[in-house]
């Protein structure tokens, strides 16, 4: 422990010592050096297991789980813990892009484009498996991305009783702070399809509904012309 | 080759498990199966204590380098009609498994089975720790690799 | 393949007889590795068995185990446990044959008139059943049930050990593996 050792000379990572003192919590790597200290740009291939994060999300979900009132309460937690993941994703992943294609996506299809093939092969190693705009020509402002099967969901078996339920909010989440980020505020929200004929090939097929806020709609109609 | 059926059971001798996949074994009733979890919980301890070697004294010279494994109880069970083979993980949750009395393999099976036990119950956040087994996708899963084995 | 010990059990779910072999008795260990711990012994098809003489006459003085007794109480509650959920489960018919541990098995045969052979031996022998039919044919039959001096019924295991039975049980056992 340092505080056997006060005679130490201060090293250049000294800062974190004290850090450390007061938040025992903490840990620091032996080497001192953490995710922080990498490139930003040279982790294409670097993965996690499944299975550390399936425990992670499994305990997310049950501290989400803790104090909510009810289905709506806990989407709504998991939607809160996805969206400053988002925010972040969409600077480090426009900056890992070519020089080029760095800027901000400024139209609506371009957005869900970089979403559903960037975003998504960076968080799942695949493109989500469809885009779709509404058919419905009352809801101009809505999208759906469909992925079969959503990896945060693999393992997850939710209750009878909390149907309604599907974990793939937090993704949800991380879909609604890019749009957030890049100036399309809008609502994300998951569904489960998984049922009726369908449900016999993809049981857990989710679709995310992406509903952008009028102002978006108005703009891109204006940037249209 | 047939795997008739599959019987989870936790450390305290409860049951959290039971599916039949094949016809072979009596049906019995909940109730009976719980019955049943109970004693094979109560048995299998006894026959860990049954072995008639196992006065030797821990303190022989050998025991100081390498630890013995500790007592196992029943792995395997043999009747005219059917084979069981338990497994007992390091936490104590037993699985049994009962297949025809030539099934071969059947330690594979049941470690593919503990795997998907791994991966659909014990990382499923909704499942509550030592509970009867409810979760939609173990249910696929295991009869999703059950079912071919039954049709070879 | 090593047998280590035999029990008979009446009907009336009494032990009334029970034979141990190879049991180690509890000696001082100083003298090196004990001479003949017949585990070791089970490697090769074509080991000899090892029987163990049981030393009667200083029974072994074991504070924290079981008593043979009480051994043969836990065995019988167990195949009858087992005997039961393998009858609930296979239907009337079926009978439960072994059961196999990390470190023994137990074989099993039950005569008609209720009486229980059970055998202990190493895992890797295998099935037993023919065996222990045997014995109870052409030993139990014709040495215990046939010998006029018998009783009908063997209340704490009266008639049952004499000695030709013995004689008899210890080379058949011999012989067979």
């Amino acid at each position: 422990m340092a505080s056997s050792q006060p005679v130490k000379p201060p090293l250049a990572s000294q800062p974190s010592q004290a850090a450390r003192g007061s938040q025992p919590g903490l840990r620091y790597p032996s080497s001192g050096k953490t995710i922080y200290h990498r490139p930003l740009n040279r982790s294409r291939t670097q993965e996690l297991s499944q299975a550390s994060f399936a425990y992670l999300f499994g305990e997310m979900v049950s501290y989400a789980q803790r104090r909510v009132t009810g289905i709506q309460d806990l989407e709504k937690r998991l939607n809160v813990q996805g969206h400053p993941i988002g925010l972040k994703l969409l600077d480090l992943l426009l900056y890992r892009e070519p020089p080029r294609t760095q800027t901000r996506p400024l139209h609506i299809i371009a957005l869900l484009q970089f979403i559903t093939t960037i975003l998504w092969r960076h968080l799942f190693s695949r493109p989500a498996d469809a885009l779709e705009k509404s058919s419905n020509p009352d809801t101009p402002e809505e999208y759906m991305i469909s992925d079969n099967e959503p990896l945060v969901n693999q393992y997850i078996s939710v209750p009878k009783e909390m149907n309604q339920l599907n974990c793939a909010a937090f993704v949800a989440g991380i879909v609604e702070g890019v749009c957030d980020g890049a100036g399309f505020p809008a609502r994300v929200t998951a569904h489960s399809v998984g049922k009726g004929e369908e449900g016999e090939l993809w049981p857990g097929k989710t679709v995310f509904l992406v509903k952008f806020e009028p102002e978006v709609v108005e703009r891109e109609v204006y940037l249209g012309r | 080759m047939v795997v008739f059926a599959l019987i989870i059971i936790n450390k305290a001798g409860g049951l959290i498990y039971q599916r039949d996949f094949a016809e072979g074994l009596n049906k019995l009733s909940i109730n009976d199966y719980l019955v049943l979890a109970g004693t094979f919980h109560g048995v299998h301890a006894i026959t860990t204590r049954l072995h008639p070697l196992h006065n030797h004294s821990p303190s022989s010279q050998s025991a100081i380098e390498t630890r013995p494994d500790p007592p196992s109880g029943i792995e395997v069970l043999e009747t005219e009609n059917f084979r069981l083979q338990c497994f007992s993980t390091l936490t104590g949750t037993k699985f049994l498994l009962f297949t025809e009395p030539q099934q071969p393999n059947v330690d594979k099976i049941v470690g593919r089975i503990y795997e998907l036990y791994g991966d659909y119950v014990m990382k499923n956040p909704f499942y509550q720790l030592e509970m009867p087994v409810r979760c939609e996708s173990f249910d696929r899963k295991l009869v999703q690799y059950v079912r071919p084995l039954n049709s070879r | 393949m090593v047998v280590y010990s035999f029990y008979i059990f009446d009907r009336h779910t009494e032990c009334i007889y029970s034979r141990l072999w190879a049991r180690q008795p509890d000696r001082p260990i100083s003298s090196g590795p004990p001479p003949s711990r017949p585990i070791s012994t089970s490697s090769t098809s074509s080991a000899p068995i090892t029987l163990a003489p049981t030393n009667e006459l200083h029974p072994p003085r074991r504070s924290t185990r079981l008593s043979a007794q009480d051994d043969a109480k836990l065995i019988f509650g167990t195949i009858f446990s087992l005997r039961n959920m393998v009858r609930k489960l296979g239907g009337p018919e079926d009978s439960f044959i072994s059961y196999r541990t990390g470190q023994y098995k137990l074989h099993y045969y039950e005569t008609p008139s209720s009486i229980k052979f059970v055998m202990l031996t190493d895992t890797q022998t295998l099935n037993m059943r023919n065996v222990l039919h045997q014995i109870y044919v052409n030993l139990y039959v014709e040495f215990v049930v046939k010998n006029p001096l018998s009783p009908v019924e063997h209340p704490g295991g009266e008639g049952v050990a004499n000695e030709l039975f013995e004689l008899a049980l210890d080379q058949f056992v011999k012989g067979v593996l």
